[in-house]
């Protein structure tokens, strides 16, 4: 801009004096780094030297210039030079705006004004040092690398740290040391009993190494946990529940890991036959029911037999052979009889003889021991059939609850609800008056009958039922029996 | 007549006008200040102030001041549009023929007094918006223009909120300030009774014909703003919008709204009027700093947070100038830039 030599003069002063400003900054920053530097090198004079002190000199002179320099070079735009002239000398922006003004070629006539205006006021200015001196941060704080150098440079030089520590034992004991310390290594080498990490209820081997258990069971099969006998065998006491929990609910947390108990305890041979026999017979006659079904079932239920073991292959032969000379009622009742035998054999199994199979031997061992006057504690007393502790009760005969599976479990409980068994009825029907009269019954008597047999066996067995009374009772089901 | 001539000219009529207002009105130099700068920067003032202050009787008395036809509507919740810009009527002709004939509303004069503005219906009010924006209102399908200068000068009351309507933002925007009238200081309240008590009322003369503001407000647009400046005040208009990614917490905390583009330059013209007003020939940071508050109380909208923490624009306009300034060019050290 060539309005005003003195406008052009004020901003080169200001200019100036940033950047005087600036390199003052920029020095004491760059001195201060320096001097850090120094100390760094005044650390090492062990190995530099007694031209460290020289050196931290002069990294610290060279960080001042360096920063000067820096300063110093930066340029000063006319626009912060204007806007800081304008803000010194309450010019409220003239010199800005007319830097920016005065050359545009859409200039109005007031800019001329504003022009001689500010030109009329820069003239009249009495200069003065318009930029404040900023210290920063680093020039606060740098007597404090340069004080560090200063000590350094007159104190001995430090031994630098060799590649091993220092020798402050006797030989003798630095070999017992070793020893020592070589053993410790083989201690924290070796496995852990148990892992401190892994919870104890995680841990799977306990179930494959445990006494009793089935050798066959792999690890992680947690089907184990069901079919081990000192688990199944564990009786519950709410004291020992209360010390250490029950072992066998916190192996329910493990879902994903739980034995699909559906397929192994439901999804028996016997059920999977009868549901078929349900399909092939349900609500047709004998000579409706198609023969190659029937065949198919027959041979079904002869291949079970065989490969099972089972009793009723013989009266699935027999069925055959009666559905080859024509006689599906014959093929029927053979089917009937085949599927009763499956079904006592299952029941048999259902009965808890597998699951208690190492229970006898496990309570023997127990015995054993309790003779040898280990295991005499309130947990390892021995107890009959379905005796146990109670919580708080102590001893009671039926700690696991009334054997509600076993009403279910009675060859005579299938009803299916509008149809009565084909054939001979071995039983009466309960509801032959009244309103139901026309309709058969749903439970077969022989079948109630035994049911509450059953249960009155239970009870003179558990509960406290005076014994002169055992026979009276005995007589009095024989007697409905006979009916 | 050469430029600083009229710029001297300028700052007589301007001063003149503020002398004859400040015949009548006592205090409230800054409201004074701000209604003439609103006035030759061809915008519209709203102000607000409990009832007793003197508002009406300001713009009353500016009117006087000017040689300006001067309409006021005492704004009603029955007021309708038509009674506010006028409407077509059936005339009798000496031939006996009968013809529609425009009778012009209220709103066509030079100033216009729109008393409690809130007080009417937004169909009402809405009824300005054209005139406001455009120097023209629509009437049967036909554009009728309003005098020039044509300056809308509202009143509302912040406390008697009963039966009132408070203005659209659409309304809002339209007005180039919203000035608070505060409440006289004792010894412009003794002024205030000494004047109105004697037997013979001030008389105002006027100073100011309105082709002298039309010329007047084409020399406040040749002001010279430098880029920095400009730069500034756009700064504060968008660190109003909280969704700015430099604006400061106080407006991302209680902003719904920020401030429009109309904010930017209601700041800028009313700078530069402030600033020919000083006698400068070029607009400075101090002027946008100075009416930031005027130009942007009433365009930014506070969320619920804000209401609900009662915060108040002007304080809110305030840290927001105060964090622009800090954050641009303006706030740093020269050297460290």
């Amino acid at each position: 801009m060539n309005e005003s030599p003195r406008i052009e003069g004020l901003l080169r002063r200001i200019r100036r004096e940033i950047g005087r400003r600036r390199a003052e900054y920029y020095g004491l920053r760059g001195a201060f780094w320096g001097a850090v530097a120094g100390v760094v090198v005044l650390l090492a004079k062990h190995a530099v030297g007694g031209a460290a002190a020289w050196a931290a000199a002069a990294l610290v002179i060279l960080g001042a210039v360096a920063g000067i320099g820096y300063g110093a070079a930066r340029r000063v735009a006319r626009g912060d030079a204007a806007r800081v002239a304008d803000r010194a000398f309450g010019l409220d922006d003239r010199v800005a705006t007319t830097l920016e003004w005065a050359e545009r070629a859409d200039r109005t006539r007031l800019v001329d004004s504003l022009v001689a205006d500010t030109v009329a006021r820069v003239e009249a200015l009495e200069l003065k040092r318009v930029v404040g001196r900023v210290v920063p941060r680093e020039g606060r704080l740098l007597a404090v690398p340069v004080l560090a150098c200063l000590v350094l440079a007159i104190t001995p030089p430090i031994p630098m740290p060799s590649g091993r520590l220092p020798d402050f034992l006797p030989s003798g004991e630095e070999e017992r040391e070793e020893r020592v310390s070589s053993s410790m290594l083989e201690e924290t080498s070796r496995p852990t009993a148990k892992d401190p990490l892994k919870r104890p209820s995680l841990e799977e081997r306990d179930f494959a190494q445990r006494a009793g258990g089935s050798g066959a069971t792999t690890t992680g099969d947690l089907s184990a946990i069901f079919k081990d006998t000192s688990l199944a065998s564990q009786r519950p006491d709410f004291n020992s529940f209360m010390k250490k929990g029950d072992e066998r609910l916190r192996m329910l947390e493990q879902v994903d890991r739980l034995p699909d108990l559906q397929s192994d305890f439901t999804s028996s041979q016997y059920k999977m036959v009868y549901r078929k026999s349900k399909a092939l017979t349900g609500g047709l006659r004998p000579d409706q029911i198609s023969p190659q079904k029937l065949r198919e079932l027959l041979e079904e239920m002869e291949r079970l037999g065989r490969k099972g073991g089972g009793n009723w292959s013989g009266d699935a032969m027999e069925g055959m052979e009666a559905l080859e000379g024509g006689q599906p009622d014959r093929a029927l009742d053979a089917m009937q009889k085949a599927l009763d035998k499956m079904r006592a054999m299952d029941e048999a199994q259902r009965s808890g003889k597998g699951l208690r199979g190492g229970r006898d031997n496990d309570r023997s061992g127990r015995g054993r021991d309790r003779a040898r006057g280990d295991g005499v504690g309130p947990e390892d007393q021995d107890f009959g059939e379905g005796e146990g502790l109670m919580p708080g009760r102590g001893r009671s005969g039926s700690p696991k609850g009334e054997a509600t599976q076993r009403l279910r479990a009675s060859p005579y409980d299938v009803g299916v609800e509008g149809e009565s068994r084909r054939g001979r009825k071995d039983g009466y029907d309960t509801n032959l008056t009244g309103r139901g009269g026309s309709m058969a019954s749903r439970l077969q008597y022989l079948g109630v009958i035994g049911q509450y047999r059953k249960a009155m066996e239970d009870a003179i067995t558990r509960e406290q039922v005076p014994r002169d009374f055992h026979d009276q009772i005995r007589s009095y089901f024989q007697a409905l029996d006979e009916r | 007549m050469n430029r600083d001539a009229r710029v001297e000219a300028f700052v007589a009529a301007f001063e003149a006008l503020r002398a004859e207002v400040e015949k009548v009105i006592v205090g409230h130099h800054e409201v004074i200040t701000h209604v003439l700068i609103g006035m030759f920067a061809g915008g519209h003032v709203l102000l607000e102030g409990v009832p007793g202050l003197g508002k009406t009787l300001l713009i009353k008395t500016l009117s006087e001041g000017l040689e300006l036809s001067f309409s006021r509507i005492q704004f009603t919740p029955d007021l309708m549009p038509a009674d506010i810009i006028g409407t077509n009527i059936i005339v009798e002709d000496a031939d006996g023929r009968k013809h529609f004939q425009f009778q012009h509303g209220p709103i066509f004069a030079h100033i216009l007094l729109a008393d409690e503005i809130n007080r009417a219906t937004p169909k009402t009010q809405s009824a300005l918006l054209e005139g406001m924006q455009e120097g023209a209102v629509t009437v049967g399908g036909a554009s009728r223009p309003l005098p020039a200068p044509f300056f809308v000068l509202a009143t509302q009351n912040p406390i008697e909120m009963e039966g009132t309507y408070p203005l659209p933002e659409a309304q809002l925007d339209r007005f180039l300030f919203k000035l608070r009238v505060r409440y006289p200081a004792l010894d412009e309240l003794n002024a205030i009774i000494d004047r109105t008590t004697q037997s013979r009322p001030a008389t105002v003369s006027r100073v100011l014909s309105g082709p002298a503001v039309l010329s007047f407000r084409e020399l406040i647009r040749e002001v010279p703003i430098a880029s920095h400046v400009r730069d500034f005040a756009s700064a504060i208009v968008m660190a109003t919008h909280p969704q700015w990614e430099q604006a400061p917490e106080v407006a991302r905390r209680f902003v719904r709204y920020g401030a429009s583009p109309r904010a930017a330059q209601a700041l800028v013209l009313g700078a530069k009027v402030r600033a020919l007003a000083e006698g400068r020939y070029n607009v400075s940071v101090e002027d946008i700093k100075a009416l930031a508050a005027p130009a942007l109380r009433h365009r930014v909208i506070l969320n619920f947070e804000g209401e609900a923490e009662g915060v108040d624009t002007d304080t809110l306009v305030a840290r927001v100038l105060d964090n622009t300034e800090a954050a641009t060019a303006q706030g740093r050290e020269p050297f460290l830039r």
